[in-house]
């Protein structure tokens, strides 16, 4: 595992000497700081509605976890899912367009190291993607008390959200050499696991499908967006990190399949 | 040093390489040649390890490419068809990446990659980016790339391909000094393959035809050529009932 560093090193050269990673960091700040700033201001305007009507209970539970925070942390979530999906197209449509691939598979390394190396490269973004988000909140602690376990779980969740989203772009990179494919196959794979929550919803009782429990429970349990919302209110559960790990690793295995498949050809 | 035992590759019903065996000794410049399409690069990627036979053996300096995998690639410096470059990266730091792929110790990184540097004539252009290089220069850093290990055993795949006659040259000399190498410096032994005869006659000692998957001739050169005839009517006489041109 040796060359984890040197291949994930590379790759992340290669997108900060492309335009991408500019192109994603700056629409990715600028979003957040859209939606971070609309998330304040409706958070203040309705604060200034119940105290005009004097609604003192609801005033009372109003925080800035729960009403600024969390639906911040919710729309950067669906960002993700359009600019991570840009970060990792290349990973391996890039090395198959160039030719390298040739080289990689002809050097002393294994396909987990190639695999792997790539995952953490994209990780390593995603990581800086969250950060940036975490500077946001950051700024509501200058100015209020939200709870700081809260607002860590929240991150937590995206960060989780934005490894797993990785790792769905790297398999759809692995399958195909055109990066314009790998962008929209991993989309189109991530709006799916996505959507599963609302299919659930059509499913559940009093839904317009109604019923069938144990089918809502299990696309409610392989959505990603109900497992965010559960850390996003704080609640960091084995399960939920365990479902995010297991969504990783699976697509990890996937990719690595597609990789090796060359040498089967 | 290397050796291909009863090596084969069917894709289907295609058979791309049909029983291929031949032994290279240390220091041999072994020319293969064969017309386009005949499984000149589909041999080469399987003594490289990047496709595996169908049946067969590969075996490099010792090593198994199949059954020790990781040892057999260490020894091995490969230039493929169309070099794999990075073309966002520079020169140098390529090298040093593709040194530290295969496995030079981070202490000597620096020297190696000064060395195929300098043994390619890439040292004016290092700090280059290599999608700026003309086609001349990026195939010189695709030799780098293979020589920057130090590898005992170098495996061409048209190294001059799409060169002006003055790189070609340039090329040939070069390849002809990792064969001959001097005082201290590692002993190369090379397999390039080409369809160009005179690359052959420059450069080669030994020549190997293959056609539609065959290994035909295996002969030293001087032998081939010495009745008078030339390489040309050599190769036409192999290759001459070639109705159903193989695909690539």
């Amino acid at each position: 595992m040796r060359h984890l560093g040197t291949i994930a090193g590379r790759e992340l050269k290669s997108l900060f000497v492309s335009p991408v990673a500019y192109v994603v960091l700056t629409l990715f700040a600028v979003l957040a700081g859209f939606f971070f700033l609309s998330s304040v201001l409706q958070f203040s305007e309705y604060i200034a509605r119940l105290t005009q009507f004097q609604i003192l209970d609801q005033l009372r539970e109003l925080n800035l976890n729960d009403h600024v925070i969390a639906p911040f942390f919710g729309v950067m979530s669906v960002v993700l899912l359009f600019l991570v999906p840009g970060i990792t197209m290349g990973l391996f449509a890039a090395e198959k367009a160039n030719g390298t691939d040739e080289l990689l598979m002809t050097s002393p390394l294994t396909i987990w190291e190639i695999v792997l190396g790539k995952f953490l490269a994209a990780a390593a973004f995603v990581a800086i993607l969250v950060g940036l988000v975490a500077l946001f909140p950051g700024i509501l602690f200058a100015y209020g008390d939200p709870e700081i376990p809260k607002t860590l779980a929240g991150l937590l969740g995206l960060l989780l959200v934005g490894l797993s989203y990785g790792a769905i772009g790297a398999f759809a990179s692995s399958v195909t050499r055109s990066q314009v494919i790998a962008f929209v196959l991993a989309f189109v794979l991530l709006l799916l696991l996505w959507m599963l929550s609302f299919l659930a919803d059509l499913g559940a009782t009093g839904g317009p499908l109604g019923g069938s429990s144990a089918l809502t429970e299990t696309l409610r349990y392989l959505s990603t967006a109900d497992h965010f919302e559960e850390m996003v209110k704080g609640l960091v559960s084995t399960s939920d990190v365990a479902y995010f790990a297991a969504l990783i690793a699976t697509f990890l295995l996937l990719a690595k399949a597609a990789v090796e498949s060359v040498r089967w050809r | 040093m290397i050796a291909a035992r009863g090596l084969s590759k069917r894709y289907g019903d295609l058979v791309a390489v049909n029983d291929v065996s031949f032994e290279i000794a240390k220091g041999e410049v072994v020319g293969f040649l064969g017309p386009n399409g005949a499984g000149k690069t589909t041999t080469m990627r399987m003594l490289t390890g990047f496709i595996p036979p169908t049946d067969g053996q590969a075996v490099v300096d010792g090593h198994d490419m199949f059954e020790d995998p990781l040892a057999a690639r260490r020894s091995v410096g490969y230039l493929p068809e169309s070099p794999p470059l990075y073309p966002e990266m520079d020169v140098e730091g390529y090298l040093a990446f593709v040194a530290r792929l295969k496995d030079v110790p981070r202490r000597r990184v620096r020297e190696q990659v000064a060395r195929a540097l300098e043994r390619c004539g890439l040292a004016d252009v290092r700090r280059r980016v290599i999608g700026a290089l003309s086609k001349g220069y990026r195939q010189r850093v695709g030799l780098a790339q293979a020589i920057v290990h130090d590898p005992p055993v170098l495996i061409l795949d048209e190294p001059t391909v799409g060169l002006d006659p003055t790189q070609i040259r340039e090329i040939r000399g070069l390849i002809a000094t990792l064969a001959a190498p001097k005082d201290g410096e590692t002993q190369h032994t090379v397999i390039l393959s080409t369809h160009i005869l005179p690359e052959v006659e420059a450069i080669c000692r030994r020549v190997m035809l293959i056609h539609r998957g065959r290994k035909v001739l295996d002969s030293p050169l001087g032998e081939l050529t010495a009745g008078g005839r030339s390489l040309e009517q050599v190769f036409a006489q192999h290759t001459a009932r070639d109705e159903h041109p193989a695909e690539a």
